[in-house]
This record gives structure tokens, C-alpha cells and sequence, in this order.
């Protein structure tokens, strides 16, 4: 850097020039500072809306279509979408959050709210409840409040959802098994996936088809398990509700059908993030756990003779619950609250929004919209929609409270120790041992 | 800069100033903090830059390491607790630590020994050799992104080229990706590909080896791996410990390929679950910002302390020609 020629002619006076580039660098520090704040903004005539949530095609698909018809109500609101699988979904919105900016509506699952709504990150929808810009009469009251926190309304349910399995009627029938009922037992249900592995069907590319997905690696297949023998994941906020005994149990099971050749191989189970990608969507398994909301993607990858079954019992003892399958909430800072709960109001009680959703996030909360959209049911989602009728006539236990904030890591603990299990770097005890102290230490901070 | 900094405040005395363009002035008293302005100014948006991306977020993140902070409620001081739950409570750390060590020690030789091995075929070549550099160098650039490792990710899994390719040769291993013992070494390759930077270097450094010694040398009779041995290797070594320091400490960081290829948790079974991914994994998966804070602080702390090991061990074996009076 050259000595500045001072002195030699006039020039601006010190004070001056450090004025300008003062000016000039406030201005460009506040244009860096606001450089991520005005990029989710919109313009000043027209409004942006954004929302994101998880889930399949299809889903994708049919809420793009109702977002459209929104917009067409609504000139000068635009809305931007996003979605993503579950696992990316869940840490993109945690690093959005701690940001201060989730999008402007975001689907939410039911481990989220405490954290979410506890947390500020939502916006709370009293007010809009109380004076009907949110319509809520025709929700279940019981599933309307698995969206409070602290006896505020922080988030809307989307949908009502059961745990089943996927399967194939032709290879079960194959096997010579029945299909599955109600009151199925998981004796039962290993006894299927032994007979047909038996069966030495092959895959598309030359493998064994196995009877499973190995659910060692999902806690929710460990927690309908547990429930069906009366346990429960967690006693407390604080406190897990089963023992090592427990874990080492359904461990052991999963392992020995594993092992067996009964169920998935375990690098099948760890590549799998979705329908095509699990054992069931690639040929290698005839069966797979999965939710009501996205069992007709099954269906549409592999064709009819895919059915919905109930989860296996423990001497008819059904596991599985109605839960919100998710929620939807209105970020703390959104800058047009008003669209927003417009938005909110249009996915959860619009009868043409309901029609274009259907059964994409499992049974619509408005009652209203439930039954007029299952007379137009066909194929899968209408087998969706009686399954949950018949197992509301089998008779469920009462949904338990929500899962305390230390969930979602426990949930990922879960499923990193069963594939300890798997590649033979644990036996299911010593796993079960080291999940529980994990389990124990995450739920105490 | 350096005028300015080394004049002394008697200099503003005009008669004792006998620099150019200074004497000029007179009248004004200026002292030396007064003309270390501009040069402040000018420094402004990078000092600013520094300030506000680097070391804020530093400072902030050491203040968090001492606290219990799941991103939405205000941080809860725990002094320690977190380095100790850490370092005794915590076996999945401990086995990220393994993870990643076993990661440098193989990948950053393996690198440089690939790097070396390139340039020194490049060395000797006439045409073309720029051609050939840049294509060599080429991956160092696209590497670190996220579709080079996805498309590593498909290339090594089931039914991929590499094990198919490895199959025809009689050698069946599978999916690497879906493998605990392999899948590491999937990551490793990845690294091992992209050795063009490290590469680029020693090629500059091989330039700059005299010829003259190759020639005494070949007039004494040194065969090919005698002049490697005794002039290429010593001669080199200052950019073999530059590069060494450089990509050591880089390895430490390891992160988008090893998480992609793993699906971003670090499996099959943490086998690829490096320390930055676990890191990541605390702090934006289970919201433990300030146990990742406290990793953080160790990585920094682990990755100097090793630097300081690495220029220590480099007195017994760097050769600095200018230092022995050569040249």
C-alpha cells in the first residue's frame, strides 16, 4: 500500500473521509445483516407465503395442487413450498429454528410441539380459534388438543393416523397364510416371515426375498410391540417406561429372524429412507411397517396385491394407537400472521382442499371433510380409511401423552444400536444396556 | 504498513523525518496513531468480517460449551458438565474419536503419497503437462461437493461399478456403503481422489529442485531410487511438511463426504460416524448446542495440539537447504 499522498494537494479533510467509508461500510454491514432476512421476505405488493413439510410424492403432488388453488382465491399471495424426507426434514427445520425463522407454516410431528411451542418458535392460535378465522368446530376435541402446549393452541392436527403393516397378498397366499386379523399374534407374524423366506422366492436382482423390513431398527415397531404386553416408551417426561429386559427381548427377537434369513438383510435396513429405497419397495422383503398416510405409495410402486394389515398382538392385545400423524403450526415469526391463518384455515376446512388432499396425511381432521371424502375413496386410501374404522371397533388403548423433547434423539439412538446388533458389534443385551444409559442421560438434560 | 509502524513519535518532529512525502507537512501535529487511520480503514470490512463470522461465533460458541442449550430455551450455565459427560459417560464419542483417527492416518498419507506419485510422473513430462495437471486437478475442486458424493455414494454401492468392477476380477465385497468395514474406506478413496491441491504443490516443489544434483548424483552413479531417496526426498521436504500440516489438519474436519455417503447419520452402525458428524448430529438432531459447542472446543484443541506434535517430529526430518548454507 502506497504512503497516501497527504499534503501534496487538497483534499478531503480526515474527518470527512472517514465519514464517508464509516457511511459506507454501515450501509454494506446492514445490507449483509438483512441479506438473510429479506431473502424469505417478499415484496412489498405481494404477499409470499412459505411451507414446508415431509412426506412421499404423492403428497407433494396434492398439496402443490390445494397451495395453487389458494393462490387462485387469494391474488397477490404466492406460496412457496418445500418438502423433504422425515430425517432431513427434522434438521432442517431445527436449524431453521434456531435461526429464529421457521417457514411461515411447517408440518409438524407430535415429538415437535413441546420443543417447538415450548421453545416460541409458533405462533399461538388462540385468538384466530376464538374469533373462527380458524374453523375448528368440526375437529375432534381430543385430537384438536395434541396440538396445545401449556393449555395454549400452538399447532392444527392434519390428519389422524395408525400403524400397520404393508404386505404382499401374493406371496402370503404363496406361503399358505392367512391374512392377517385383528387379533394376530407376533408368534404368528414371525411364523409368516420364516415361511416365506422358505418359500426361496427371488428378486428383481437375484437375492432372496425375505418375509420383513427388520423393525429392530424403528422404535415405533419396538413400541407397538411393548404396548401390546402393557408397557409403554415412556412412564414420564423424565423417566423411560420399560426396562433392559424388555429391549433385550424384542432385540433378541428381531436378531434371531435376521439371522434366520427371515427378515432384511442389514444393509438392506440401513439404505432404506423411503419406499423405493426400503427391502419391501426393491423386492427383497414381502412385508414392511409402515403408517396409514403413506401406505397407498406402496401400492402405487408395486401394484394391488399389496393390502394394509393390523399389527401383530400379544394374545389380541392390540399396540398400535390413533395418533395425530402430524401437526400443522404457524412460525413465531411470520410476517403475514393474517395470510398465514387464512392458509391454515383453507388446508384444514376447505371442502375442495379437502378433496384435493384426501387421505394423503391419513384421515382428515374435519370430520365433515372425512366423511364426504371417503364416499369418493377407491383403491388404497379407501382401505386406509376402513382399517381405521375396523380397528376403532377392535378397540385401541387412549393414545399416550406426548413423548417428552429428548425423543427425537432417543429415536435416532434406537435405531444406531440395533444396527450395532445387526453387524455383530453388540449382542442385543449389551445394546439394550447402552441405549438405556443413553436413553437415561438424554432424558435427564 | 511498515513505515508507519516503525517510526517512532519523534518522528513527527518534521526536521528528524527524513522519509519522502512526510517533510511536506508541516503545521499539523500528527502523532502516530493519527496516520494508522487510513490503514484501519482500509483493513474495516475484514477486520469487520472477522470480527462478526469468526470470532463472535467463536467466543459465543465457548460460552456454550459451559452450557445446557437445546436451541430454544435460553442457555442454562453447567460449567463443565458437558466435557466430562463427554469425555466418561459418552462411549459413542470415544468411538467417533477412533473413527476419525483411523480416517487421517490412513487417508492422509495414502493422499500424499498419490499427490507425490502423480506429480513426479508430471514432472518429467514435456507437452501436455499443463493439460494433465489440470485434469488431475480438476476433482480437487469438485470433490467437497455434496452430488460428487452421492455419485461416489452409487458408485460404491450394491449393484455400483466399483464392486461390480472388483467382482469381474474375482474379489466379491458387496456394497461398500451398506459394509461396516468397508464403507470408511469408500470416504477414504474419496479423499485419496481428490489429491490435485497437494499434488499442484509438490509438482512446484520438484521444480524447484536444482538439476544439478541429479547430475553429480547420475555422475556418481545413483540409480533412479537412490536420487529419490537422497536428493528428491530431502530436497522436498519442506513442501511434503506443508502439505502433511495442511491436509492432517483438514482430514480432522471431514464432513460432507461422509455424510452423504452415509445418509448424513454416520452409519451403517457409526462406522462412518466422524467426529464432525457426530458433532453435527448433537447439536441439530438431538438440539445438544452446547455439548456440540464443547466438541467443537476439543476438535480445535485435539487438531492444534497435533499441528504442535507435527512441527516438533519436523526438526528431525525437514530439510531446509537455506538453513545448512546450500544453495
Amino acid at each position: 500500500m502506497p504512503e497516501p499522498p497527504i499534503g501534496r494537494r487538497r483534499h478531503p479533510s480526515r474527518r470527512s473521509v472517514l465519514a464517508a467509508a464509516g457511511a459506507g461500510l454501515g450501509t454494506a454491514l446492514a445490507a449483509s445483516l438483512t441479506a438473510c432476512s429479506s431473502a424469505s421476505g417478499g415484496e412489498s405488493r405481494g404477499v409470499t407465503l412459505t411451507i414446508a413439510w415431509w412426506g412421499n410424492d404423492d403428497r407433494a403432488e396434492r398439496t402443490q395442487r390445494a397451495l395453487r388453488l389458494f393462490e387462485k382465491e387469494h391474488p397477490g399471495v404466492t406460496v412457496q413450498a418445500s418438502n423433504s424426507d422425515f430425517g432431513s426434514y427434522m434438521q432442517k427445520l431445527a436449524t431453521q429454528a434456531a435461526g429464529g425463522g421457521i417457514p411461515d407454516l411447517a408440518q409438524l410431528d407430535y415429538r415437535q410441539i413441546s420443543q417447538y411451542a415450548g421453545g416460541g418458535a409458533l405462533l399461538p392460535l388462540d385468538s384466530a380459534v376464538r374469533d373462527k378465522r380458524i374453523r375448528t368446530a368440526d375437529i375432534d376435541t381430543d385430537l384438536l388438543r395434541t396440538g396445545t402446549f401449556g393449555g395454549k393452541q400452538y399447532a392444527l392436527p392434519m390428519g389422524r393416523g395408525i400403524t400397520g403393516f404393508a404386505y404382499d397378498t401374493k406371496m402370503f397366499k404363496k406361503a399358505g397364510l392367512r391374512t392377517p386379523r385383528p387379533d394376530w399374534t407376533w408368534q404368528e407374524w414371525a411364523e409368516a416371515n420364516r415361511r416365506i423366506a422358505a418359500l426361496g422366492l427371488k428378486s428383481p436382482d437375484g437375492r432372496p426375498v425375505t418375509g420383513a423390513n427388520d423393525g429392530g431398527v424403528n422404535e415405533d415397531v419396538f413400541e407397538t410391540w411393548l404396548r401390546s404386553r402393557g408397557g409403554k416408551l415412556y412412564a414420564s417426561q423424565t423417566r423411560l417406561g420399560f426396562s433392559e429386559d424388555d429391549l433385550t427381548e424384542f432385540w433378541t427377537l428381531c436378531d434371531d429372524l435376521r439371522r434366520s434369513g427371515a427378515t432384511a438383510e442389514p444393509k438392506d435396513t440401513v439404505q432404506a429412507v423411503s419406499i423405493e429405497t426400503s427391502p419391501m419397495g426393491r423386492g427383497l422383503a414381502a412385508s414392511d411397517y409402515t403408517w396409514d398416510a403413506p401406505f397407498p405409495g406402496y401400492t402405487d410402486l408395486l401394484g394391488d396385491q399389496v393390502r394394509f394389515c393390523p399389527c401383530p398382538t400379544t394374545d389380541g392385545r392390540q399396540g398400535s394407537y390413533f395418533k395425530p400423524s402430524m401437526l400443522l403450526g404457524i412460525g413465531a415469526n411470520t410476517r403475514h400472521p393474517e395470510e398465514a391463518v387464512q392458509l391454515a384455515d383453507f388446508l384444514t376446512n376447505d371442502p375442495r382442499a379437502g378433496a384435493i388432499l384426501g387421505f394423503t396425511r391419513s384421515t382428515p381432521p374435519n370430520k365433515a371433510t372425512a366423511r364426504r371424502v371417503a364416499k369418493t375413496l377407491e383403491g388404497s386410501e379407501l382401505q386406509i380409511y376402513r382399517y381405521a374404522q375396523d380397528m376403532e371397533k377392535y378397540g385401541l388403548d387412549a393414545p399416550p401423552a406426548a413423548p417428552p423433547r429428548g425423543d427425537v434423539a432417543i429415536q435416532i439412538a434406537f435405531k444406531r444400536q440395533y444396527q450395532r446388533i445387526a453387524y455383530d458389534l453388540a449382542s442385543p443385551r449389551d445394546a439394550a444396556r447402552e441405549f438405556i444409559d443413553e436413553a437415561e442421560r438424554e432424558l435427564r438434560s | 504498513m511498515s513505515t508507519v509502524s516503525t517510526r517512532s513519535p519523534a518522528s513527527t518532529d518534521p526536521d528528524s523525518a527524513p522519509e519522502g512525502g512526510a517533510p511536506q507537512r508541516t503545521g499539523r501535529r500528527r502523532t502516530v496513531r493519527d496516520k494508522q487511520w487510513p490503514a484501519y480503514v482500509f483493513l474495516s470490512p475484514w477486520m469487520i468480517g472477522a470480527g462478526v463470522l469468526t470470532l463472535a461465533p467463536m467466543a459465543v460458541s465457548l460460552y456454550l460449551s459451559f452450557t445446557d442449550y437445546n436451541l430454544f430455551d435460553p442457555p442454562e450455565w453447567v460449567g463443565l458438565r458437558n466435557y466430562t459427560e463427554m469425555f466418561t459417560e459418552d462411549p459413542r464419542y470415544w468411538r467417533s474419536v477412533g473413527t476419525t483417527l483411523l480416517y487421517v492416518v490412513v487417508a492422509v498419507p495414502l493422499k500424499l503419497a498419490f499427490a507425490l506419485g502423480v506429480a513426479m510422473l508430471l514432472k518429467n513430462l514435456g507437452r501436455g503437462r499443463s493439460f494433465y495437471r489440470s485434469a488431475f486437478y480438476a476433482p480437487s475442486l469438485l470433490g467437497a461437493s455434496m452430488s460428487i458424493a452421492l455419485v461416489w455414494k452409487a458408485l460404491f454401492n450394491d449393484g455400483g461399478s466399483v464392486p461390480e468392477a472388483l467382482g469381474w476380477i474375482g474379489i466379491d465385497t458387496g456394497g461398500w456403503v451398506g459394509n461396516t468395514d468397508l464403507a470408511v474406506f469408500a470416504v477414504v478413496l474419496l479423499t485419496v481422489w481428490q489429491f490435485g491441491a497437494p499434488m499442484v504443490i509438490f509438482l512446484a516443489g520438484l521444480q524447484q529442485i536444482s538439476p544439478d544434483l541429479y547430475e553429480a548424483a547420475a555422475l556418481d552413479g545413483a540409480g533412479r531410487w537412490r536420487q529419490f531417496v537422497s536428493i528428491t526426498v530431502p530436497m522436498l521436504s519442506p513442501v511434503v511438511f506443508f502439505n502433511l500440516v495442511l491436509e492432517t489438519i483438514q482430514s480432522f474436519q471431514v464432513f460432507t463426504p461422509a455424510f452423504a455417503i452415509s445418509g448424513g447419520d454416520g452409519g451403517p452402525a457409526d462406522s462412518t460416524n466422524f467426529y464432525t458428524l457426530y458433532l453435527y448430529e448433537r447439536g441439530f438432531t438431538a438440539s445438544h448446542m452446547g455439548y456440540a459447542s464443547a466438541m467443537a472446543w476439543m476438535l480445535l484443541i485435539a487438531i492444534a495440539v497435533i499441528t504442535a506434535i507435527l512441527f516438533r517430529t519436523s526438526r528431525s526430518w525437514v530439510f531446509y537447504a537455506d538453513e545448512e548454507g546450500g544453495r
